[in-house]
């Protein structure tokens, strides 16, 4: 945790400035304050002798701890001009200039965006939090109607033209994948079952959060959609998936209806698509959606910081959704106090979608 | 005699199925041949990654099921022609 060196008066008035020349100041003071708040809690309740013991911070293997030159963002976009040969041609390294290129732009800006927020709200540098260089190819494959991340880097497909446009035309996207690479290199949510829908949740999470962080949003003013833009105007549907009200992304001839639940009550057990990863996540998914519009403002601060927090903080490979509910409970009490807001909304998200007992 | 391919998973979680009645084809006796010579007993089985595809491939009295990565040889050969030969027919 670098030195606190602004007064919190100080930070608070930074953040509320709503200035747009200021909004990098803005966002750094905010996030200043999210991090440092249970300190300054600590130092309140030091005053107290009848208080119990402060709960200490959540250690994170990700925070910086040595002082130096700030961490940047290493991007490097190459082109597999159609085919399913990586990495493909390099056509833009960091610094370099615009192309012509749409997708190649989208890539690069896309993975820029993932890095300032995991860097700017969490303090991570990076997927693997040392800095790894993202790496991204773009035009994999012919009428690809898909990007992934391999293990080592992104990789994004044009998309067929009927069904689908190409894959990097949404931030939110490219911020769920770059986020299944975070969640290798900490919980590593193994990919079936609930684990499999929570590590497709946390994916979709800080996926939104991308998109919301880049545009300045709050909770009450975002899309809170996955996805939006990838249909083609021939497709009924807005997005791939919606954290704010699951199932209603989209309903085409094609492609049916979105079949995601919001609720337990509408849990889908099938063997298909590694336990049904993509289906059982609307409801994680709408448990964030819930905790982060509950406290309302930036929904990456208190809500996301909670998330990150579980999902960095010693989280089984295995957990499912009641074990992943409670971390999250467990970090809300870490980070903000067990009678605080935070951990009240977190519990009550997760109580409305039938995770834990009402 | 009915052959089934659907893709499922990919981030967009999104189920597709493609169909093709092999005795309508015009080459329809290379479609038998490819079909009796896959190796239905010992198809890939390995685990999907996060947001890969996986094909769920039907011809009774088979059923396979393969991740994208694993996708090679005759079985993505299989894969292809469903795919082009609903898609023409549509």
């Amino acid at each position: 945790m670098p030195c606190q060196i602004l007064p919190p008066y100080l930070l608070e008035k930074i953040a509320a400035c709503e200035r747009p020349e200021m909004a990098h100041a803005a966002t750094a003071a905010r996030r200043s304050l999210v991090h440092d708040a249970p300190l300054r809690r600590l130092g309140d309740r030091s005053l107290a002798t009848d208080q119990p013991s402060p709960v200490p911070r959540i250690a994170d293997p990700a925070m910086p701890v040595e002082s130096g030159p700030a961490p940047t963002v290493d991007r490097t976009v190459s082109d597999a001009e159609g085919s399913e040969n990586l990495p493909g041609k390099i056509v833009r390294t960091e610094g370099g200039p615009v192309t012509a290129d749409s997708a190649v732009t989208e890539a690069y800006d896309g993975l820029g965006d993932t890095w300032r927020l995991y860097w700017e709200a969490y303090g991570r540098n990076s997927v693997d939090g040392r800095g790894l260089p993202l790496d991204a190819t773009v035009h994999y494959g012919q009428d690809y109607d898909n990007a992934f991340w391999n293990g080592r880097r992104m990789v994004f497909g044009d998309g067929d033209g009927q069904l689908f446009n190409r894959f990097t035309i949404s931030p939110s996207v490219v911020g769920h994948e770059l986020t299944h690479g975070v969640t290798q290199y900490t919980a590593n949510l193994v990919y079936q079952g609930q684990s499999g829908a929570l590590n497709e949740s946390v994916s979709d999470v800080f996926g939104a959060l991308v998109e919301q962080f880049a545009r300045g949003q709050r909770a009450n003013e975002a899309s809170w959609l996955i996805g939006e833009g990838l249909f083609t105007a021939q497709v009924h549907g807005v997005a791939l998936r919606s954290m704010k009200a699951p199932g209603t992304a989209y309903d085409d001839p094609v492609l049916g209806k979105d079949p995601q639940p919001a609720d337990m009550a509408g849990f889908v057990t099938t063997d298909s698509d590694a336990g049904g990863v993509h289906l059982n996540s609307g409801i994680p998914n709408h448990a964030f959606y819930l905790a982060a519009s509950t406290l309302g403002g930036y929904a990456w601060e208190a809500a996301g910081q909670i998330w990150y927090d579980t999902l960095t903080g010693g989280l089984a490979a295995t957990s499912d959704f009641a074990a992943f509910a409670q971390a999250t409970a467990r970090a809300a009490e870490a980070r903000f106090g067990g009678s605080s807001a935070e951990h009240a909304a977190v519990l009550g998200a997760w109580k409305t979608v039938g995770v834990l007992p009402g | 005699m009915k052959v089934y391919v659907s893709r499922v998973g990919g981030v967009a979680g999104i189920r597709l199925t493609w169909q093709v009645r092999v005795d309508d084809q015009p080459d329809a006796d290379s479609w038998w041949r490819l079909l009796e010579d896959l190796p239905w007993q010992s198809a890939p089985s390995g685990p999907v990654q996060p947001d890969r595809f996986c094909y769920e491939i039907k011809a009774e009295p088979h059923e396979a099921v393969i991740a994208e990565n694993e996708l090679d040889g005759p079985w993505r050969e299989l894969v292809d022609r469903v795919q082009r030969a609903d898609t023409d027919s549509r």
